[in-house]
């Protein structure tokens, strides 16, 4: 039997004035239908100004992978952010905004000629590369490009380790800047992901330092200096509704920047930070059933919709219940017919009932995003509020 | 957005003012706008790169269709590759030609730019001898040398950047195959690039190009809208009278040919082919100014 889920569960008797939460819910799926995902812009907007605020000086990019919707790049078009992207498909959804390519960075470590080519079209011009054969392919398009330099420092904190697929070594870093001289290509600068959903600033703090020195190192001798810093992402979601302090955790950060020369251009490409808590699923409880001493719950969106980043993302998102009393042990499936689309295993919960609400809050990065069409199940709509 | 930022390059750009917008469609991999610019009037862009302006359009048509076809002296047949702003046409119909194809991949272009840039076609679209070709310029000239018709006295690429619709034309077959739609005495010219930004562009023309005419040259004018100083067009041919035509010769093709231009004259049509040395440095690569040239 599976361990007791411990996320957090918020039920009537946890939250003030449930009874509005609920029929506001329920006036949506009323309107809507059922499932949804609900997207705040206020909360986004929120969350950038924070963000911003946080880390001052620092040109935000908001990764359009966590979430490629058209409201939310709409909403940070307006808030002047850029726009991190990886994929001609990406860009496509900018160009629909009339988003300058100027606004942008290519951050995916390998291309396709193609791609490469595409991205230059669509006008971004700014191309991440880790190691020499990436380098070459862009010989072509030397005239029309900076080139940021991705460097590999690994986090035991990050719950995805993002340095572990990309990144050069630092002690390639010398090597590679040399390489792309004799190649004619500008490395103007360099670029690090500690993880995505760091718990701590720490690894932030010590990549910021490391490139720092490289960089100078760099600088003695380059052609054309080092300037440019992407400190990447990782600033965390609050899933366990803790009361995350972005302030707080950025201030390490802040004071390592402060470090740099001033007239280096720092940036940043935050996507579940930004867009996490901005994004509520609403589903419906399709069915129950008793089995195996559990009360399963069977909802209309699952590990292959919304919740997929439970199984991508390694997230573990928090639910609602609009029921309180006592709690049983309880089992929340999605919709499909396969078994491992289960939300929930062994989560203690108030009992509900066919057509209760059951809402995950913090839903909206790498939800939406890695959902697929298995069974030809409808997907959740999204739906905005304070466009 | 109120102002257009050029994507051309990485850590320069131009910024324009968008005065009114007159046109813009985007499709999958495309976008295009026609707008109004104080300065220099309606500007066309496409993919984030400056296209051409109303104000300095001319250096360029001219110099792109003049140089050519007054150097060769009894242009009759005449092929425009791309153009679809009708810049071009305006200016090759102004001699005494018989015949001019031009192929623009897209018809929409041509229509678009009869509408929003009628200053300039001005007509040209209109002319009996044009042969408007909507087809794919690289497709054009393959079929065209395997079918026998009478060939060009001039062929004029008036292509997009390498990267994006015009990429095809700058491929070695292209110029192969235009190559074999040329008349013996013809001259083909191609658009460019700004090689103080572009060196490469330069380079990879002149290995293309230099194996397939005994006259293999480039010769540049600044155009303002092209960042950068200095445009360079390449030229080819066999023909070593167009080659090097004297002043008083092209002085007298152009009184004779009695047009009015805002750029062209045959003392800049000589000097023009004079180039600066930081070109000529770039066209003999060694690794000491592969920094330079960019």
């Amino acid at each position: 039997m599976s361990a007791i889920d411990t996320r957090p569960l918020l039920t009537l008797e946890s939250v003030d004035q449930p009874e509005q939460q609920l029929a506001h819910y329920q006036q949506l799926v009323k309107k809507y239908g059922s499932p949804l995902l609900v997207f705040d812009a206020d909360v986004l907007r929120n969350k950038f100004e924070s963000l911003q605020k946080a880390l001052p000086g620092v040109d935000l990019y908001y990764a359009v992978k966590a979430h490629p919707d058209s409201h939310i790049v709409s909403v940070i078009d307006a808030l002047g952010g850029g726009f991190d992207i990886a994929s001609a498909g990406e860009m496509d959804l900018l160009l629909q905004h009339k988003i300058s390519g100027r606004r942008t960075i290519h951050t995916h470590p390998i291309k396709k000629d193609q791609e490469i080519r595409d991205a230059l079209r669509f006008g971004a011009t700014t191309f991440v590369v880790d190691n020499l054969y990436e380098l070459k392919k862009l010989v072509n398009y030397r005239s029309r490009i900076g080139v940021l330099l991705r460097i590999s420092f690994r986090s035991e904190s990050a719950k995805v380790d993002l340095s572990k697929k990309f990144g050069c070594s630092p002690d390639e870093v010398i090597g590679l800047v040399s390489a792309a001289e004799q190649l004619g290509i500008h490395i103007k600068g360099l670029s690090f992901h500690v993880g995505s959903q760091v718990d701590d600033p720490a690894k932030h703090v010590e990549a910021v330092h490391a490139c720092h020195s490289l960089m100078e190192q760099v600088n003695l001798s380059a052609n054309k200096p080092l300037s440019v810093l992407d400190i990447g992402g990782g600033f965390p979601a609050d899933y366990a509704l803790t009361g995350f302090d972005i302030q707080a955790f950025c201030a390490p950060i802040r004071e390592a920047l402060n470090t740099l020369p001033s007239d280096w251009h720092i940036i940043a490409e935050p996507g579940r930070y930004l867009i996490a808590p901005a994004v509520t699923s609403i589903t419906t409880v399709a069915g129950k059933s008793h089995r195996n001493g559990f009360v399963w719950y069977y909802l209309d969106d699952g590990i292959y919709g919304s919740y997929s980043g439970q199984l991508f993302d390694h997230a573990v998102y928090p639910l609602q219940v609009f029921r309180g009393g006592k709690k049983h042990a309880s089992i929340i499936a999605g919709p499909t017919c396969d078994s491992i689309d289960v939300v929930a295993e062994n989560i203690l919960m108030p009992s509900l009932e066919i057509g209760d609400l059951i809402v995950g809050h913090q839903m909206g990065a790498y939800t939406a995003a890695t959902k697929t069409r298995f069974n030809s199940l409808p997907d959740a709509k999204l739906i905005v509020e304070n466009q | 957005m109120k102002h257009f930022k050029e994507t051309l390059y990485d850590a320069v750009c131009q910024e324009y003012r968008i005065d009114k917008m007159y046109f813009e469609s985007k499709t999958s991999h495309q976008h295009l706008m026609i707008f109004h610019n104080a300065q220099l009037g309606r500007v066309m862009t496409l993919d984030g790169i400056v296209q051409t302006t109303e104000a300095d359009e001319f250096i360029y048509h001219e110099m792109l269709a003049h140089v050519p076809m007054l150097a060769h002296g009894e242009a009759k047949r005449i092929l425009i590759i791309g153009g679809g702003d009708g810049g071009m046409l305006r200016e090759v119909v102004k001699h005494p030609i018989d015949h001019v194809t031009q192929v623009e991949i897209d018809q929409s272009v041509v229509d678009m730019a009869i509408e929003y840039l009628p200053k300039h076609s001005n007509g040209a679209y209109q002319d009996p001898r044009l042969n408007l070709v909507i087809d794919d310029g690289f497709n054009f000239v393959k079929n065209f040398a395997a079918s026998g018709e009478p060939r060009f006295d001039v062929i004029i690429s008036d292509s997009t950047d390498p990267i994006g619709p015009g990429e095809v034309l700058f491929s070695d077959d292209f110029y192969q195959y235009a190559k074999q739609c040329l008349a013996d005495d013809g001259v083909m010219v191609t658009q460019n690039g700004v090689p103080f930004f572009q060196a490469d562009e330069l380079q990879n023309t002149q290995q293309r190009m230099s194996s397939l005419y005994s006259d293999m040259r480039f010769y540049c004018a600044p155009v303002p809208s092209y960042y950068g100083g200095f445009m360079t067009f390449a030229w080819g041919t066999d023909n070593t009278g167009a080659s090097a035509p004297e002043l008083s010769v092209l002085q007298q093709r152009f009184s004779a040919l009695g047009i009015k231009t805002r750029y062209y004259n045959p003392a800049i049509h000589g000097a023009s082919f004079a180039l600066p040395q930081y070109v000529i440095d770039s066209l003999t690569p060694s690794t000491d100014n592969v920094e330079n040239g960019q």
